[in-house]
């Protein structure tokens, strides 16, 4: 798979499986990155992260590196994070506040907009230099939705609205939970690497059919999960220890698809009427005091589970939290995870939110270092001719139309969502870039 | 050289010498590379608390990320996971060495019976055919218990807090 035929990587995806080369050629990892990750709506960052002229931070779309900054107008800029005079990366921090951006080789100096400020020893450049040619370069479309900012490094193509639409819904359930209305990605990370393809671990976030299996060491005798949520005694009912398999109750959840990748999973189902706790029960008062008794009941019945925005990120509505993919080579990928902080809540409950992703999604946590172990042991296994095919093939044909929600709907033990993945991919990397 | 601020502990003083205290570490030490998780626990406080910030310097574990933060029952729900037989992070097991050094008692607080002891620990892990070291400087709170100590808090400032790291399943 060398050229890119559009008619020779249609032939990597069928009905029900898809050829093994999507996650070990190389070449396909290269198209990816000029037709994916060069064309899509890619999530960057969220503005809280950004509060005042001059903040930035730094991070990747696909393998480029770029900076998002907020600039003195109030603007948040998407530049490419690449010297315009001989390529070096320009901000090497992470995060960061600063008037000017400026090259550690030759001092050349930029806006937080982007703009050219200075070239030390002007006198030297050609006489035709036009400095205006020189900014950093921008994202060519940038989107912003509740804070979260979306950009696209190709000129042209779906507009933003298009694709991010369907999955306003799911935004506005996770913004909605914070008393002020917003949220702020501003309390910390955890940062994972793992060796096996990107796309191991977006087909992950929405798999509900691996969690009696692959999260079993989270499962106690009685086959419940431990405690997730803030105000939670338990977690879900995963297993059936009786007869030793996936529990009702698990079987029954939902997957939906709405367009573009995109997709989401019904709520784990948990005791909500006994949820409590000091920090929980002032959270929701605090809640009912800013919108109203009934429509925070509204908000803190749980609907979503995981939600994709395909294809680098991921919302969370158990355990809240933002989730960006990063794919760095085709059998190595990083993933970052912003806990969130709902502003206008107590700091307790905030804590009690940091503190159980703390052991659900960090690098040492008690559910991610499974998934991780099974995306390196994915990646070892396909490296096997016996045969070219992983099937996706779950519920195919058992998908059904949710008119309610304008989604497509199947069980979240299938792998509808796997499906609806591959086809947008199919839809990007038929199209040269 | 002027003093450093910090108040000089006296070695030999109503049982923080730094003998027993060193000979505390090196037991700790040892329980988590013979993988004795549960008698590990056992060495906390009540209410101990293990701690390994995601940040350089961090200030506190309440209003950011860590990598580590575990009260007793997050210990406790750690380590039945450690225990249990289908923990594929664990399949096969991660081996480790702990080294323990420059052990330095940094503050003595008479009246609770408590001192922090700081020092330096390398931890090598081995697992799958992969090996990897963890370095950094540890803080443990110790509160006088009888003729040993509980640990109040254990804090774990590693070199490479803030990198993204592959899975990382067993304690520091």
């Amino acid at each position: 798979m060398r050229n890119g035929h559009a008619d020779d990587i249609a032939k990597l995806i069928e009905p029900g499986r898809v050829h093994r080369d999507v996650y070990t050629d190389p070449d396909v990892f290269e198209l990816e990155m000029e037709r994916i990750f060069g064309q899509a709506w890619l999530f960057v960052g969220h503005t809280s992260q950004v509060p005042q002229a001059g903040d930035y931070i730094t991070t990747e779309l696909g393998r480029q590196p770029v900076i998002m900054a907020r600039h003195r107008d109030g603007g948040v800029y998407v530049l490419l994070n690449r010297c315009t005079h001989r390529g070096a990366k320009v901000v090497n921090e992470r995060k960061g506040n600063a008037p000017r951006l400026t090259c550690c080789y030759h001092g050349w100096s930029f806006d937080t907009d982007g703009r050219l400020a200075s070239v030390p020893v002007p006198e030297g450049c050609a006489a035709d230099f036009d400095k205006s040619a020189f900014d950093l370069a921008r994202a060519p479309r940038v989107g912003e939705y509740r804070g979260f900012v979306f950009a696209s490094l190709a000129a042209k193509g779906p507009s933003f609205e298009d694709h991010i639409g369907p999955m306003k819904g799911n935004i506005d359930d996770l913004v909605d939970r914070a008393p002020d209305g917003e949220l702020a990605l501003d309390v910390g990370m955890h940062r994972y690497v793992y060796n096996g393809n990107w796309k191991l671990q977006v087909e992950n976030v929405l798999d509900s059919y691996h969690v009696p299996f692959g999260h079993a060491s989270t499962v106690n005798k009685q086959g419940v999960q431990f405690a997730r949520r803030e105000g939670d005694q338990k977690g879900a009912a995963v297993v059936e220890t009786e007869k030793k398999q996936t529990a009702a109750s698990w079987k029954d959840r939902k997957s939906y698809i709405a367009g573009n990748g995109h997709g989401w999973t019904s709520n784990t189902a948990l005791d909500d009427s006994k949820r409590s706790s000091p920090a929980f029960d002032e959270y929701k008062r605090v809640l009912a005091e800013k919108v109203g008794a009934e429509r925070a009941q509204q908000i803190l019945t749980p609907r979503l589970h995981n939600s994709l925005i395909y294809p680098n990120m991921s919302i969370m509505g158990l355990n809240i939290h933002v989730r960006v993919i990063k794919p760095i080579a085709v059998d190595r990928t990083e993933v970052t995870i912003y806990p969130i902080r709902l502003v206008g809540a107590p700091a307790a409950m905030n804590f009690g939110n940091i503190r159980l992703l703390n052991v659900t999604h960090s690098a040492a946590s008690f559910v991610q270092t499974d998934d991780l172990e099974s995306f390196v042991r994915a990646q070892k296994g396909l490296r096997s001719h016996a045969t070219d095919w992983v099937d996706i093939s779950r519920g195919l044909g058992d998908e059904e139309p949710d008119r309610e929600l304008n989604a497509t709907r199947a069980l979240a033990t299938h792998e509808m969502v796997v499906r609806a993945q591959y086809k947008a991919w199919l839809g990007y990397m038929r199209e040269a870039a | 050289m002027e003093a450093v601020a910090r108040s000089p502990a006296s070695p030999g003083a109503d049982g923080f010498d730094r003998a027993s205290i060193e000979q505390f570490l090196i037991h700790e030490a040892l329980l988590l590379d013979s993988r004795r998780f549960r008698e590990w626990m056992g060495l906390f406080a009540d209410d101990g608390t293990y701690w390994v910030p995601a940040v350089p310097e961090q200030a506190s574990p309440f209003d950011q990320a860590s990598l580590f933060y575990d009260d007793r029952d997050l210990m406790r729900t750690r380590i039945e996971r450690l225990e249990h037989p289908h923990i594929h992070v664990q399949t096969p097991p991660s081996r480790t060495a702990h080294l323990v050094g420059n052990v330095l008692i940094e503050e003595v607080d008479e009246a609770k019976g408590e001192c922090v002891v700081g020092s330096t620990v390398i931890m090598v892990e081995y697992r799958d055919e992969a090996q990897r070291v963890f370095a950094g400087r540890q803080h443990h709170r110790l509160r006088r218990d009888g003729a040993s100590f509980r640990i109040v808090q254990k804090r774990v400032d590693l070199i490479n807090c803030d990198c993204a790291f592959e899975a990382m399943a067993v304690p520091i």
